[in-house]
């Protein structure tokens, strides 16, 4: 219901358009700074966790202020509409998925991905050792109740692939209490959190990747309104520099930001934040990392998702969306 | 009323939905913000099977919830009733509990219910229960000073006061506690649906995450004509049992 009301009021653009009127009104002015920082909003889709930690280590560290930025980080929650929040202009910048991207442009929302926070997808379908599972296709024809994003592109992937299915589909509305309760319960979450947050509360958990069903899409994805990717280039680059500063340095050492993470966030231990740093980091470096950047992003790879989008029938033959069109290196 | 009169509505209905479409089609606001109405129509067409499933399954939860809030909230009520004292007490918790916002308590109810069905019915009974107590508790109260003094003038007992007093003079109050419940056992179902899956709310809740904005939209028309179908019920009985009432 928060979910929907938030949808309607969104598309109305009466929440954040009314929120943004009496945010711009009171933005803050750095006392003693040469001139003044500029105002920017980062959208995030969840709440402050360790896929988030290079940009909360940017303003930690001061990375946006010397690009001369007061950045200003919104934790977001289930169904935070952030890709229509771009493109209605509510937040400059947004945290959201590549296929959120791809659909959004099939629906004529100017959308464009700058920088990839994960190379590799963190989704995996987490169940109870005890099940027995071996493999994702275990857990989709077998009895029990799944938690899953009904709908999302990796859910029908899934659903496609291991058909017939015989689990139960049931909504996934975040967190991991019915999985702790139930032990025929499965669910989706991130191998970098719930996957940790579960063991940690005592479950013995398995964790498979969603990538090895064939579904690795860009995730944790910096993207903005084409028109201010097109308008102010310059803007965009400066905040990218400093969020790779970010990274690079949330990477090295994640210790203090994840500390304001966990102030923002109590319901994560100190001990899950400390993995999860550590757990996610093959995920967000990698070789192509090493050769081209954190954040960069290749065309096969969008291509290749605009093809399974197809296939599964989230977007129809006839939508023209061209992958070069979806995302761009050239802001970094 | 004349077909004409009964026509009437359609007025503001039509108005609106043009001065949708034209705006749609004229890109004063985006499509996927706000769709055209030919588009939420072309889409309950084209889904047709997977909305039709859907209404069915959230009619007969919200059926369900709203006949369970009928026969509780009236048996609750009459119960109360019977010793002032009781209701007394009871009575602000009627109109307190009206306030409970269910989307606040439907996460908890998978964990009492489960996921599917049971979830939704609880969550259609638990918002559209207390209106229907409210208005039994003010409707048994309802009778007129004069009959009140008759009837005990005439030494007529408790029970018999209650069901050939109170209880008669309860029903336009209970017709209207069960109308308003009408409205709020779809919201209740629909809520449910969201935490509990299927239905109508389980169609919300998969269009969004595809960014189907005229999918969202033709799923809550359905929900509310379900809302108004039920509401319906309500006024038809009403018609009935109140004109016989005031003929006898």
């Amino acid at each position: 219901m928060i979910r929907f009301a938030l949808g309607i009021a969104m598309a109305l653009g009466i929440v954040g358009g009314a929120e943004a009127a009496s945010k711009d009104a009171k933005a803050p002015v750095e006392k003693g700074a040469a001139s003044p920082l500029a105002p920017v909003k980062l959208a995030l889709n969840w709440k402050p966790e360790a896929e988030f930690g290079g940009f909360y280590e940017a303003e930690r560290a001061g990375h946006y202020a010397k690009a001369g930025f007061k950045v200003e980080i919104l934790p977001g929650g289930v169904g935070t509409p952030v890709v229509q929040m771009i493109a209605a202009g509510q937040t400059d910048f947004g945290i959201v998925s590549a296929s959120e991207i791809v659909l959004a442009r099939s629906r004529g929302a100017d959308v464009v991905g700058v920088f990839s926070v994960y190379q590799d997808s963190p989704h995996a379908i987490l169940v109870h050792e005890s099940r027995g599972f071996k493999s994702l296709a275990d857990v989709f024809r077998s009895e029990g109740t799944l938690a899953i994003e009904m709908g999302s592109p990796m859910a029908l992937h899934m659903e496609k692939k291991y058909a017939p299915v015989k689990v139960k589909r049931v909504p996934y509305a975040g967190g991991i209490s019915h999985f702790l309760r139930d032990a025929t319960h499965s669910q989706q979450g991130f191998v970098t959190s719930e996957s940790l947050l579960a063991a940690q509360q005592g479950a013995k958990v398995k964790s498979f990747l969603v990538k090895d069903s064939g579904y690795n899409p860009y995730l944790v994805l910096v993207a903005v309104k084409g028109e201010l990717w097109r308008k102010e280039p310059e803007k965009v680059k400066a905040f990218l520099r400093a969020t790779r500063e970010g990274w690079k340095a949330f990477n090295a050492a994640p210790a203090p930001a994840n500390a304001i993470m966990r102030k923002l966030n109590p319901t994560i231990d100190e001990k899950t934040f400390a993995e999860s740093a550590v757990v996610q980091r093959p995920f967000v470096e990698n070789e192509f990392t090493k050769a081209k950047g954190l954040g960069a992003m290749t065309r096969e790879r969008w291509a290749e998702l605009i093809a399974q989008l197809k296939d599964l029938g989230s977007l129809k033959v006839s939508d023209q969306v061209k992958p070069e069109e979806c995302f761009t290196n050239e802001a970094l | 009323m004349s077909w004409a009169k009964r026509l009437d509505p359609l007025w503001p209905l039509a108005s609106i939905a043009s001065f949708a479409e034209v705006g749609s089609r004229a890109g004063w606001w985006e499509a996927y913000l706000f769709p055209a109405p030919s588009m939420v129509v072309a889409c309950l067409w084209e889904d047709r099977a997977e909305f039709g499933g859907a209404f069915a399954e959230t009619l007969f939860a919200a059926s369900l919830g709203w006949g369970i809030a009928l026969a509780a909230g009236t048996l609750l009520a009459l119960t109360l009733s019977l010793s002032d004292r009781v209701e007394r007490a009871f009575r602000p918790y009627a109109v307190f509990f009206q306030t409970v916002p269910v989307v606040a308590i439907a996460p908890l109810l998978v964990i009492w219910f489960g996921f599917g069905r049971p979830t939704v019915v609880a969550a259609a009974a638990i918002v559209s229960v207390f209106p229907v107590l409210a208005a039994g508790f003010a409707g048994l109260r309802s009778a007129s000073a004069a009959l009140t003094d008759y009837f005990r003038l005439r030494r007529a007992g408790r029970l018999a006061t209650l069901f050939k007093l109170r209880i008669p003079s309860a029903v336009p109050q209970l017709l209207t506690g069960a109308r308003i419940a009408a409205g709020l056992a779809v919201i209740g179902a629909v809520v449910g649906e969201f935490v509990g899956g299927g239905g109508l709310g389980g169609v919300v809740d998969a269009a969004t995450a595809q960014q189907r904005v005229d999918k969202v939209f033709a799923a809550v028309l359905l929900s509310t004509l379900l809302g108004f179908g039920l509401v319906s019920i309500v006024d038809a009985a009403r018609e009935r049992l109140l004109s016989r009432w005031l003929r006898s």
